[in-house]
């Protein structure tokens, strides 16, 4: 087992799946659901001779922050680019469905538990969506998940945590815009189709995938929290990403509700006006959306420290 | 295109040294892979298994094994590898970084 209090303070950006998911809840918690030693392998990989993983790049489990259960499901981008399969789409269901069901059981017996002593599911991407090798079965594992968060709704929260190498893009992108609040690192990213693929689709001219920069400005941790796409800007260690973490397993469910990007006809509207809002100001750059959200000085606000940056920031309002 | 699977066995040698409690160690990146350290009931034998998409290296596997074998004294034991062609010194490297978690 891995050192806890060393996962800590190491980097999110460079720790592995398990250690993420040991890290997130509290020291010798975390107990794996479906883990390397049940060798639960894609079958289509075999098939196709392509290398396996005992966890299919996907590590689930539940541990405890304070007195609440959180169910963990982690994904290891170092795997297929953390592409999601069946097999690994199904731990992910299963991992939200036990919660739903301790979540039901625990209410039937004790209506009045405080809510910080319900379940709660954290999942922390790393992923660029749908393996390709498994094609429909893991276009519909994608479908499942999304099906899974809409059983939880109302019931057992669902925060999605991005800071890891490979971001969070394609079918996985939306899953996670479903769930009930996002903390993200500033080398966090979040889309849904990924810098690579726009180039690849696009041509260079829309899309210049080898400018980091460019790359950061759009789909970084900064901007996805100027737009509202994150609810939270953490520093780059497990800890911290622990801490926010922590602050919201001691809200009730419906303190999620404010924090959501869809899931109402209030939020709908404000996608529209998102969209008339594109139109109008017809950004180049994503530094147009800073300087209209009342940032003056976009390059010097995306190249000072993250703590800067978090203390004068002007978010987009809408 | 199949998988490949590879499967052997090596006589336990030196000090020995057993498994007291599974390891899982490793990530199956590119030109990485993760080992499974568990107990068996072979007396003075390590059981291997390497799934492997690289055709045509089941000699060098075996040296490799067998160098870490007669290195650490690990016996009675089973070593399962899932591999995505990692090199021989990353192999070596992973082993033995697999050994060093298991509780002294």
């Amino acid at each position: 087992m891995p050192n806890w209090k060393k996962i800590q303070t190491s980097s999110f950006l460079e720790s592995n799946a398990r250690d993420r998911a040991i890290g997130l809840v509290d020291e010798g918690s975390f107990v794996e659901f479906v883990g390397p030693f049940d060798r639960f392998c894609s079958p289509h990989l075999v098939t196709l001779g392509e290398a396996v993983e005992f966890d299919d790049g996907i590590v689930t489990g539940v541990g405890k922050i304070g007195q609440r259960p959180v169910f963990v499901i982690s994904q290891e981008g170092r795997f297929i680019g953390g592409s999601v399969g069946e097999v690994g789409g199904a731990k992910m269901v299963g991992t939200i469905d036990q919660a739903i069901e301790f979540y039901d059981s625990l209410i039937a017996e004790l209506p009045d538990l405080p809510d910080a002593q319900r379940p709660l599911v954290a999942i922390s991407f790393e992923t660029g969506g749908v393996r390709l090798h498994e094609a429909n079965a893991g276009l519909l594992a994608h479908a499942e998940v999304m099906d899974a968060i809409q059983r939880a709704r109302h019931k057992v929260p669902i925060v999605t945590l991005i800071g890891s190498r490979i971001g969070c893009f394609g079918g996985m992108g939306f899953v996670a815009a479903a769930t009930d609040a996002i903390i993200m690192s500033e080398f966090g990213r979040l889309g849904l189709t990924g810098p690579e693929v726009i180039e690849q689709e696009m041509g260079k001219d829309e899309f210049d995938s080898s400018n980091r920069a460019l790359v950061y400005r759009t789909t970084g941790g900064r901007h996805k929290f100027l737009m509202g796409d994150c609810n939270f800007l953490v520093d780059d260690t497990v800890a911290s990403f622990r801490a926010q973490l922590t602050e919201l397993t001691l809200l009730p469910i419906a303190d999620f509700e404010p924090l959501r990007r869809i899931g109402s006809e209030a939020l709908v509207e404000k996608q529209l006006r998102g969209v008339a809002l594109a139109v109008e100001i017809a950004p180049t750059d994503s530094r147009d959306v800073w300087r209209y959200a009342g940032n003056n000085d976009p390059i010097g606000l995306a190249d000072g420290p993250i703590a800067d940056f978090r203390k004068t920031v002007q978010r987009l309002v809408m | 295109m199949a998988l490949q699977t590879i499967e052997f066995e090596i006589d336990g040698s030196g000090t020995p040294r057993r498994v007291t409690a599974p390891v899982h160690y490793g990530v199956v990146g590119s030109g990485d892979l993760e080992v499974l350290l568990s107990a068996s009931d072979k007396a003075g034998k390590l059981q291997v298994k390497v799934v492997t998409p690289v055709k045509g290296f089941e000699d060098l596997w075996r040296r490799v094994l067998s160098h870490f074998a007669a290195e650490t004294g690990l016996t009675d034991a089973r070593i399962e590898i899932n591999d995505n062609n990692a090199s021989p010194a990353v192999v070596a490297l992973r082993l033995r970084q697999a050994l060093a978690e298991l509780p002294a």
